[in-house]
């Protein structure tokens, strides 16, 4: 099993304490990637977020990370959470205009809707398809959200969320990339079996 | 409505402050962390009144070990200065800022930066609210020190500079359990356009009942409630979904 998990660590924003204990807690073995160097050797990879679309693009690019993040996303299954499924949209809205990986179209929007935003606390998932992301993970399943900006796209949704009556992509998945919203780190035994699925892979 | 256990802490112990003075010893922070997370919290948070009080240093260690085995979000505050401060604090396991002091009383900027590098939803702005003949003065401090500004100004004024979430608590109520000051919590509701999460002064079900229904918070923090095993979270939320007043 491919069990070996490359975590992404491009600088002071992200909560990577928080993922890092919710992959051990899901069977995988971390790796914290920190720079160019230490793509290789791990079989999929996790692209955190817990930030702002633009510091995070210029640390990453500060880093020299854009590229080996792209490549890596090419080549093996990464899952980018809460802000890291954000910047695989092709551009940012958020304090300006910020391009994204472009990985996966769609830009990044603050969300408009008839509640408070940010959007925060646990809320559910319509699953799109038959996504193993979320296998065996009924429609009552909860997950945690805590963002303000949405990812606008059409093409490549596999999970969509109501809030404020105002419907928005939740997840995405394009081939072996994935994208949540949500934190699955902080989404008690639902999140951990969202782990295990991508883990499991 | 999330349910959120706030957990006191006056390193190494959570403490219940009544009145934000006379701190009684309540267990330790990783211990009832765990328990409230078992219960259903949605949330923790976890406050060191002391930090800004005694001028010192953050201390991380309570900090991680209370992180390491809950799977729900987690808010940290007391003594929050920096954005350094704040990257150590996310590095141990937070996944919120929760600020007062500093910037309430020195530098309200500290907001701004704290948005623009962490994103608005991470940041959370604590307001310890006096009530007065007509208005409510922000307290910093765990309720020691006044600073002239009115509540529903500096909430406005936070959400203004990038705050995603306010922990609105009552220095009058706080710790007594005589229910909450929901005047100040409606109010504040209606000043922003942000998360209000609620906190101080719940000492029953009807309480908790009465301030969702009139004031319509998007989240309720419990102490005391449940320091002292009065309910546990889950009949908290049996009670409001019975009510249907847990619902978006």
């Amino acid at each position: 099993m491919a069990r070996r998990i490359g975590l992404i660590d491009y600088g002071s924003m992200g909560n990577i304490e928080s993922i890092r204990r919710a992959l051990s807690a899901a069977g995988g073995e971390v790796v914290i990637i920190r720079d160019a160097g230490g793509f290789a050797g791990v079989d999929k990879y996790v692209l955190p977020g817990v930030g702002a679309f633009h510091e995070a693009m210029d640390e990453i690019r500060r880093k020299g990370l854009e590229a080996p993040i792209r490549d890596a996303a090419r080549s093996k299954p990464t899952l980018g959470i809460c802000l890291g499924m954000q910047m695989l949209a092709s551009v940012g809205h958020e304090y300006g205009e910020t391009p994204g990986f472009d990985l996966i179209d769609g830009e990044v929007r603050r969300m408009q809707c008839k509640a408070a935003v940010p959007h925060i606390g646990f809320n559910r998932v319509q699953v799109i398809g038959d996504s193993p992301l979320f296998r065996g993970l009924g429609e009552e399943a909860e997950f945690y959200f805590m963002h303000s900006y949405e990812f606008v796209n059409y093409t490549d949704v596999c999970g969509l969320s109501t809030y404020g009556q105002h419907r928005f992509v939740s997840a995405v998945a394009r081939g072996n990339l994935f994208g949540v919203q949500f934190h699955p780190e902080k989404s008690r035994e639902h999140g951990i079996r969202l782990l295990k699925n991508f883990i499991e892979l | 409505m999330r349910l959120i256990a706030k957990l006191d802490v006056k390193p190494p112990h959570v403490v219940k402050p009544v009145h934000f003075e006379g701190l009684r010893k309540m267990g330790m922070p990783a211990d009832l962390a765990r328990k409230y997370y078992a219960q259903g919290a949605d949330e923790i948070f976890y406050i060191d009144i002391v930090a800004s009080l005694y001028r010192r240093e953050i201390l991380f260690d309570g900090i991680e070990a209370t992180a390491r085995e809950i799977f729900v979000p987690f808010a940290v505050g007391g003594g929050v200065r920096s954005i350094e401060d704040m990257s150590r604090l996310f590095h141990s396991g937070a996944d919120k800022v929760v600020i007062n002091t500093h910037a309430l009383q020195d530098d309200p900027g500290l907001i701004d930066k704290a948005a623009r590098t962490f994103g608005a939803q991470s940041v959370v702005i604590n307001v310890e609210a006096k009530r007065w003949d007509g208005w409510w003065e922000c307290y910093s401090d765990c309720g020691r020190e006044r600073s002239g500004k009115n509540v529903l100004d500096w909430v406005r004024e936070a959400e203004q500079r990038g705050a995603g979430e306010l922990l609105i608590q009552s220095v009058d109520h706080d710790g007594r359990q005589d229910g909450f000051d929901v005047e100040l919590i409606r109010q504040v509701k209606n000043a922003v356009s942000i998360p209000v999460v609620a906190a101080s002064g719940a000492g029953n079900l009807d309480h908790v009942v009465a301030l969702a229904r009139e004031a319509r918070p998007d989240a309720i923090a419990l102490a005391s409630l449940l320091h002292y095993d009065k309910y546990d979270i889950a009949a908290v939320k049996q009670k409001l979904n019975d009510l249907e007043l847990r619902s978006k």
